[in-house]
C-alpha cells in the first residue's frame, strides 16, 4: 500500500502533494476539493508527500503490497 | 488525443534533476530560450532530491588532484575515461560555487568545519582521498527550481516526453504528452539536451521509480550510441521492508566528528565479517555470500548518529517498528541486494559523447548527467557525491555549448509525416481496445531479471535464456501495451523503455566476455586485460541491436608490469 491514506478532514486542498509525488500517485478530486489516492499501487514510499503536507494529513507505511502474479494482467 | 499544444524553443531540456536544470539555467545566462520538460514537477523529480552529498575537489581544502583521479581508476577498475574524471573534479569547485550563491544548505560541525563523507582514518585516506561535502536533502532540488525560474527558463511539468523527433539527419524537437489532460506537446527546438537520468526497472527500496531508461531509449532510437549497460548499481535493501529502505531521513544535526560513525560493516549467517566497512569494496560481495548459502547478510552500523538514521531510523528520525528496535538494541540490519536493479554505475552508462562540450553523434542532440554516457566513473562508482558533481558539471557543458549551438539555427521544420507517426506510436497503448497493463508487464519484467543468478552472477546460458524472454516481451507484449487514461499511458511507455533498457543490459553483459568491477561472469571469473580493456557500444542497424568494442587508449591502461593480484586486489568466486 505504502500511501495508505489521506486524512480527508485535516486535507485542505491546496495541492501541494500532487506536485510532491513524481510517481502521479495522487490527485485533486474536483468535486469535493480534496487530495485523494488516485493509483496506489505506483507508490514508491519517498515520503515527500507526509513531508511536505502542511496539515500532516498523509500516512505513508513501510510496509507495500504488490499485485499478484498472474499469467497476463 | 485530440488536444494539441506547439512550443517552440531554442533549447529544450528533458528531465529536470540537478543535470536539466544546470544545462536549463546556464542555457538561458548565455541568451537562448529555454524549455524544461519534466514527467513530475520539476524540484520534486528524478534522483536528485535524494542526493545528500556533493563532491567538490579543491586544493583549497587540501585535495590532491593525483590521489583523487587514482582512486576513481582503481575502484572503477580502469574502466573511467581519464579526460572526463579530471574536468568533473576540476569543474566541481565552481559548480558548488553556483550552489551556494543559490542559497544550498551544507552540514557544517558546531566548529564551523564542513561535514566531509566519508570520515576515514589518515592511513585509509591515503590510498582512498575522495570525499564529499554532505548537504540537505531535497532542500537543494528545490533550490535549482526556484534558480530556472528567476533566470527565466520556462518549466513545463507533468509532461512525458516519448520521442525525439528529427529533420533530416539533425535533431529538432521531441513529442510527449500531459499526464493530467493528454494533451499532446510537440516541441520544436534548434537544440535539445538529454538529461532524463538512467535507467533501471522500478526496484523495490530505493526510490527509482522515475527512472526508466527513457533517456537513451528516446537517443537510440534516433540512432545515437550507448554506453556502460553491463555494470550494475549493487543498493541493498532492509529484508523486512524492501519497499522503503532508502526513503528521506530526517536532516539530522551533528555538533562533532564523532557523531558521523562509520561505514557498516558487514556479517554472514556464520557470524563471519565480509567487510570491514572502511574499505571500497564491490557491493555485489553480499551476493557471492549468498550464492554459497550464506544469507542473510547483517550490516552492523557504526556508532555514530548518522550512521543509525541511514540504516534504521524513519523519516520522523525514530525507529519504525518493533524489529527496528531489535535492530537499534543489535547494532544489525538484514539486507538484501536489488533495491537498485536495471541501473549501471553513475555517470557511466548512457549516450556516447563525442566531445567535451556534451555533443552526441546527432547534430542537434546534447546529453548530460546520468543520461550522459561518458564512462566517468568505471565498472564501480568510487565515492558517494561524485555523481552531483558530474551532474552539475555536465547540465553546466551541455547547457552553453547547445546555447551557442541553438542561436547560430534557424528554427527546424518538422516533417509532417514524422508527426504523424510519432502521435500514433505515442497514443497507440490507449488507441488500442484491450491489451497487457503496464504495470504487469512491469512485474514480469521484474521476475525475470530480478533472481540474483541474472545479473550479478552472470553467465552465459542463463542470461540467453533471460534474453529470449526479454524478445518475446519486446515482440510479442510491448505492441500490446495498453493504457485507460494518460497516467497509464506514461506507464506504457516506460515499461516499452525498460524492457529495451533489459536488453541492452543483457547483450552487454553476454559481450563482455571477462569479470571485472561490478560485471560478474562466473564462466569468465577473470578481469581480461588483453582483451577487455576496451568500451561497449550499442547502437540501431536495419533494425537489430549491435554491439562494438571502442578500445580504451593505451596511455589509461593499469601498469602491466604490477601483478594481476596486485592490479586487481578484489577476488571474484572461482577466480
Amino acid at each position: 500500500m505504502s500511501l495508505e491514506n489521506i486524512d480527508p478532514v485535516l486535507c485542505n486542498g491546496c495541492g501541494i502533494c500532487v506536485d510532491s509525488c513524481m510517481v502521479d500517485v495522487i490527485r485533486m478530486d474536483e468535486e469535493n476539493e480534496k487530495a485523494v489516492i488516485q493509483y496506489p499501487d505506483d507508490c514508491m514510499s519517498c515520503y515527500f508527500c507526509q513531508q511536505d503536507c502542511p496539515e500532516e494529513a498523509m500516512y505513508v507505511s513501510e510496509v507495500k503490497h504488490p499485485p499478484l502474479f498472474v499469467a497476463w494482467g | 488525443m485530440s488536444q494539441e499544444r506547439v512550443i517552440e524553443t531554442d533549447v529544450l531540456v528533458i528531465g529536470g534533476g540537478i543535470a536539466g536544470c544546470f544545462a536549463a539555467i546556464k542555457a538561458k545566462e548565455q541568451g537562448a530560450e529555454v524549455t524544461l520538460l519534466d514527467k513530475g514537477y520539476v524540484g520534486n523529480s528524478g534522483e536528485t532530491p535524494f542526493a545528500k552529498h556533493f563532491g567538490v575537489f579543491s586544493p583549497e581544502f587540501g585535495h590532491d588532484l593525483e590521489g583523487w583521479m587514482n582512486q576513481v581508476s582503481h575502484v572503477g577498475e580502469y574502466m573511467n575515461n581519464p579526460e572526463w574524471t579530471e574536468l568533473t573534479f576540476k569543474d566541481s569547485y565552481a559548480r558548488w560555487q553556483d550552489m551556494v550563491d543559490w542559497g544550498v544548505k551544507f552540514y557544517k560541525y558546531d566548529d564551523d568545519e564542513y561535514v566531509w563523507w566519508p570520515p576515514r582514518e589518515p592511513e585509509e585516506m591515503a590510498k582512498y582521498p575522495m570525499q564529499s561535502i554532505r548537504m540537505y536533502q531535497r532542500q537543494h532540488a528545490k533550490i535549482y527550481r526556484t534558480q530556472a525560474l528567476k533566470t527565466g527558463v520556462n518549466i513545463v511539468d507533468r509532461v512525458m516526453v516519448t520521442d525525439l523527433l528529427k529533420q533530416d539527419d539533425e535533431l529538432a524537437g521531441a513529442i510527449g504528452f500531459t499526464i493530467d489532460d493528454q494533451e499532446i506537446i510537440i516541441v520544436k527546438a534548434k537544440a535539445t539536451i538529454m538529461t532524463a537520468g538512467s535507467a533501471a526497472f522500478k526496484p523495490n527500496g530505493t526510490p527509482l521509480h522515475v527512472i526508466t531508461g527513457d533517456g537513451e531509449a528516446m537517443a537510440y532510437r534516433v540512432g545515437a550510441e550507448i554506453t556502460g549497460k553491463e555494470w550494475n548499481d549493487c543498493h541493498p535493501s532492509r529484508a523486512e521492508f524492501p519497499a522503503w529502505q532508502w526513503s528521506p531521513n530526517k536532516d539530522i544535526s551533528l555538533s562533532k566528528k564523532d557523531d558521523y560513525g562509520g561505514l557498516p560493516k558487514k556479517v554472514n549467517a556464520e557470524g563471519d565479517q565480509i567487510s570491514d566497512g572502511k574499505t571500497v569494496t564491490l557491493w555485489i560481495e553480499d551476493v557471492f555470500e549468498a550464492d554459497a548459502g550464506r544469507a542473510p547478510i547483517y550490516w552492523q552500523f557504526g556508532s555514530g548518529e548518522a550512521a543509525y538514521h541511514n540504516l534504521v531510523a524513519g523519516p520522523e528520525g525514530q525507529p519504525r517498528n518493533p524489529l527496528d528496535l531489535e535492530a537499534e538494541k543489535d547494532g544489525k540490519v538484514r539486507m538484501v541486494l536489488g533495491s537498485s536493479l536495471g541501473m549501471s554505475v553513475h555517470n557511466t552508462e548512457g549516450i556516447w559523447p563525442t566531445s567535451t562540450k556534451c555533443e552526441t553523434k546527432i547534430p542537434g542532440l546534447y546529453a548530460a548527467g546520468d543520461s550522459l554516457g561518458a564512462r566517468t566513473v568505471g565498472a564501480r562508482y568510487p565515492n558517494i557525491g561524485f555523481s552531483t558533481a558530474y551532474c552539475s558539471s555536465t547540465g553546466t557543458r551541455a547547457g552553453i555549448a547547445a546555447a551557442e549551438y541553438a542561436l547560430q539555427k534557424k528554427s527546424p521544420v518538422l516533417d509532417e509525416e514524422e508527426i504523424t507517426r510519432a502521435k500514433k506510436e505515442l497514443s497507440a497503448p490507449i488507441d488500442r481496445p484491450g491489451g497487457f497493463s503496464p504495470s504487469w508487464v512491469t512485474q514480469a519484467l521484474q521476475n525475470t531479471m530480478m533472481p540474483y543468478w541474472i545479473l550479478y552472477v552472470k553467465s552465459e546460458e542463463r542470461m540467453q535464456s533471460a534474453l529470449t524472454q526479454i524478445e518475446f516481451m519486446r515482440d510479442r507484449v510491448v505492441p500490446k501495451l495498453s493504457a485507460r487514461d494518460a497516467h497509464e499511458l506514461r506507464l506504457a511507455h516506460e515499461t516499452k523503455n525498460m524492457v529495451l533498457s533489459a536488453e541492452m543490459k543483457l547483450r552487454a553483459s553476454l559481450f563482455r566476455k571477462e569479470s571485472r568491477g561490478t560485471h560478474y561472469r562466473e564462466d569468465y571469473p577473470l578481469r581480461d586485460d588483453n582483451e577487455w580493456l576496451a568500451w561497449v557500444k550499442i547502437k540501431e542497424e536495419d533494425g537489430e541491436m549491435t554491439l562494438s568494442k571502442e578500445p580504451i587508449p593505451e596511455k589509461w591502461w593499469p601498469d602491466q608490469t604490477i601483478p594481476y593480484e596486485e592490479r586487481y586486489p578484489i577476488r571474484f568466486p572461482g577466480e
